[in-house]
């Protein structure tokens, strides 16, 4: 047997570039707030991670905890239990000086824009320009240019009195981004914003993560800008629900689809077999399915590639190669009877794999196109 | 750090930084005020010994303050001036008497005519000093040019700081209409030939000067031989202690009760059979200051003002640096959430409160010079600005301020930055 884990196949841990640096790292995560008998647990063993260039977005209802996290990962909040870490620092017991030094590193941008009353908005990014030491005339060139962008170029030393709310949360964007942060956190940037307003932000966004490697973490509820998100994390009470790498969950509803057992799904149910699947790692020549066991897991191959052995009494021969994309063990999960072939690894391989239970109740509740087009129609609402 | 914050900040909110230095300039002022007040107490104590000529002091070892020095035998006094490193030896006579005052204004407000004579005139105690007319004991040349006038016994000198009770004619102060007016001076007759200048702060209202002669007229319970001070002027004034113990030598005076710690021990004085004290201007200053500053009511009263004023200052201070920083306390939080250190907070808030210390303290000033003038023309009391008080003064409101601001920056040393924001 292969090398069971329990992280899900959609986190995307085991595809890409594997030699990334982990900007963050969360793990077992406990967080609580209060004292005594007011103490009140926020965040409940939460596991998080994220890749240098990633732009991931957090979600959930209110009260699920994304800003408590998101605080933790800023150092704004002292971490209580687990681990945390930042910049490759653990944050967990650490000192002042390293927390200051870590935060120096961060670009923050608040729900709160608190800007300096007694400074411009040019002097007020300029504090974070300063801090870092940034030689003055580069600092200026990039501050107006921020400023510009942001569509702030007219109003530049004005003070945030003769600043509208969506002004004051674009001058707080661009002091969260003029001195280049690896790692950004942004708490409902957008929010204050109009549709081309939060569009030219999320622009940017993208822009530093890809130009300058800037990891970006951010709460939104504004759907307008879920599509530049690499990763979505759920958050529910407390709890990480779901942490989605959407590209790889869309890599693998595209190799659903081709299979015929479930071409006819909607995607819904693509993505959520897709969420439900685990993921198996495996070195050259192991043996994954052996012929006459029991069936339990269904398997798709993500990356690398198989040989498929049947043996017929008498010899063992191959029959055929399966490579990325292509599935097996399927047979054996629908008719309820043994593996009718040996599965051996040609190479280091990434699987899939699917239970028995869940595959069958997948066939089994697999909706109606009419269903589906109900349900897609009144969550549009 | 090339932005100004703190200036920005300061200078930002005006409404917000009037109130600041109101509440700053408040204090101060109270606290200007009970050190004045307790300036003059001190000063009170020493003006007219300022205003005598000596390096070495004789007195009475009961002496107890200026207007109850005690006297002791004038011999002394000449056994001193044998010595060849005294250049003068002059007795010197200081006393409380009883003044009347010639025109009692209360009376003359009642439209009567006043009567120099008439017996129900004011009585006034009044620090009557007697020296020689031709070797005075003064070391101002505009008192020593005065005395020669006091060629008999029924003249004196009036001080011109003399409160308006003393009855001058012009009803305010004296004037040189009061050349020529006669009145009692304790159980005698005596007129009035010149006015000088000394003002003697909170130990008497007024003052007059005379001769020896005339002094004993004044205080009949005393005689020509028993004199209240022996002043001592020396030919090199920087071999005062030496003398003193050739004096003490001399007047066999042992050494343990002429120490410089004497004044705080009268009993061991009296204890031993001495009749006569030894001390240089130093000690007599000393000694004067902590009889009026520290032995009296008085002095502790304006010491304790001088705390309360301090302890006023900093719950004003505090409560409009607090409230000051507790508004800003988002942009603070942010500042340190961006990975500006304590060290910096702190250096911004530090600024903020000392310039609002100096603005503060600038108009303070000002009006406390103001307010010394009018206490001083109004009660007499001595008060000075002096450099020592002003910069006194600005380090304790800089430290009133520093310290109101460092204890409202707590919270936001010990809170996460994402509590308070």
């Amino acid at each position: 047997m292969p090398a069971q884990t329990t992280i899900p196949a959609t986190s995307g841990a085991f595809v890409g570039d594997l030699q990334l640096p982990k900007t963050v790292k969360v793990h077992n995560l406990n967080h609580y707030f209060g004292e005594g008998e007011l103490r009140k647990q926020a965040l409940f063993n939460n596991n998080l991670e994220v890749r240098r260039g990633e732009i991931v977005i957090m979600t959930g209802p209110s009260g699920s905890g994304k800003t408590t996290l998101l605080t933790l990962i800023g150092t704004l909040r002292t971490a209580q239990e687990g681990s945390l870490k930042v910049l490759g620092n653990e944050l967990q017991g650490c000192d002042r000086d390293l927390i200051v030094r870590v935060r120096r590193e961060l670009g923050f941008i608040f729900q709160a824009h608190n800007l300096f009353e007694s400074l411009t908005a040019y002097q007020n990014v300029n504090m974070a320009a300063e801090l870092l030491g940034i030689d003055p005339s580069i600092a200026q060139g990039r501050i107006k240019s921020l400023l510009t962008r942001l569509g702030l170029g007219e109003r530049i030393h004005y003070k945030p009195k003769s600043l509208s709310g969506g002004q004051k949360q674009r001058v707080a964007i661009a002091r969260g981004l003029v001195h280049k942060p690896k790692l950004i956190l942004a708490d409902e940037p957008t929010a204050a914003l109009d549709e081309q307003s939060g569009r030219e932000v999320v622009t940017l966004f993208q822009e530093l993560a890809r130009d300058e490697g800037a990891t970006i973490i951010m709460v939104t509820h504004d759907n307008r800008i879920l599509d530049v998100a690499d990763r979505i994390v759920n958050m529910v009470d407390g709890h990480i629900k779901s942490d989605v790498a959407v590209l790889e969950a869309s890599v693998i509803c595209d190799f659903l689809k081709d299979i015929p057992l479930f071409g006819q799904q909607t995607p819904t149910t693509l993505a959520d077999i897709a969420d439900q699947m685990l993921v198996h790692e495996a070195e050259p020549g192991e043996v994954i399915i052996r012929q006459g066991d029991p069936g339990d897991l269904f398997y798709l191959i993500r990356s690398g590639s198989v040989e498929v052995r049947i043996h017929d009494g008498k010899q063992e021969r191959k029959v055929a190669e399966l490579k990325e994309g292509q599935y097996f063990g399927e047979a054996a999960l629908i008719t309820d009877e043994p593996r009718n072939a040996t599965i051996v690894t040609r190479e280091k391989s990434i699987f899939y794999a699917l239970g028995k239970e869940k595959f069958r109740a997948v066939l089994a509740a697999s909706p109606t196109f009419e269903q589906e087009l109900r349900q897609a129609l009144f969550s549009r609402q | 750090m090339n932005t100004p914050l703190a200036w920005k900040n300061i200078t930002h909110n005006k409404a917000r930084t009037a109130i600041g230095v109101a509440g700053v300039g408040f204090a101060v002022i109270l606290i200007f005020m009970q050190i004045g007040f307790k300036g003059a107490i001190k000063k009170t104590a020493t003006q007219i010994y300022d205003a005598l000529e000596f390096d070495l002091m004789l007195r009475s070892p009961a002496y107890l303050h200026l207007t109850e020095p005690r006297y002791f035998p004038r011999s002394r006094v000449y056994q001193a001036a044998s010595l060849q490193e005294v250049e003068h030896a002059r007795p010197f006579y200081l006393g409380l008497s009883e003044w009347q005052a010639p025109i009692s204004h209360e009376i003359q407000a009642t439209d009567k005519p006043a009567d120099p004579d008439d017996p129900a005139g004011q009585w006034r105690s009044i620090i009557t000093m007697g020296t020689e007319p031709y070797n005075p004991a003064f070391k101002r040349d505009d008192i020593c040019k005065l005395t020669p006038k006091l060629s008999d016994p029924r003249f004196v000198l009036v001080d011109s700081e003399s409160k308006p009770e003393y009855g001058p004619v012009s009803g305010t102060e004296f004037t040189a209409a009061d050349i020529g007016v006669e009145t009692s001076l304790g159980p005698e007759r005596v007129s009035i030939v010149g006015l000088f200048r000394l003002g003697t702060g909170m130990a008497s209202n007024g003052a007059c000067l005379t001769s020896p002669e005339g002094y004993v007229r004044a205080c009949p319970w005393q005689t020509l031989d028993e004199v209240n001070f022996g002043l001592l002027k020396l030919r090199n004034p920087n071999s005062a202690a030496s003398v003193k113990r050739k004096l003490q030598q001399m007047f066999g005076i042992p050494e343990q009760v002429s120490n410089a710690e004497s004044f705080k021990n009268h009993d061991a004085a009296t204890l031993t059979n001495v009749d006569v004290e030894i001390l240089t201007r130093e000690e007599v200053n000393a000694h004067e200051e902590y009889r009026w500053v520290v032995d009296t009511p008085l002095g502790q009263i304006f010491q304790l003002g001088v705390y309360v004023a301090l302890f006023v200052g900093v719950a004003i201070v505090y409560q409009v640096l607090s409230s000051d920083i507790a508004n800003m306390m988002g942009e603070y939080a942010t500042l340190k959430a961006m990975g500006y250190s304590n060290k910096y907070l702190t250096r911004v808030v530090l600024e903020q409160s000392i310039l609002l210390a100096i603005v503060g303290y600038l108009p303070s000033l000002l009006v406390s010079t103001i307010l010394y003038e009018v206490v001083e023309a109004e009660s007499g009391m001595p008060m000075f600005m002096t450099w020592q008080i002003m910069l006194s003064v600005l380090l304790l409101a800089i430290g009133m301020c520093v310290a109101s601001g460092l204890g409202a920056l707590r919270k936001l040393y010990q809170a996460d930055p994402a509590d308070l924001f």
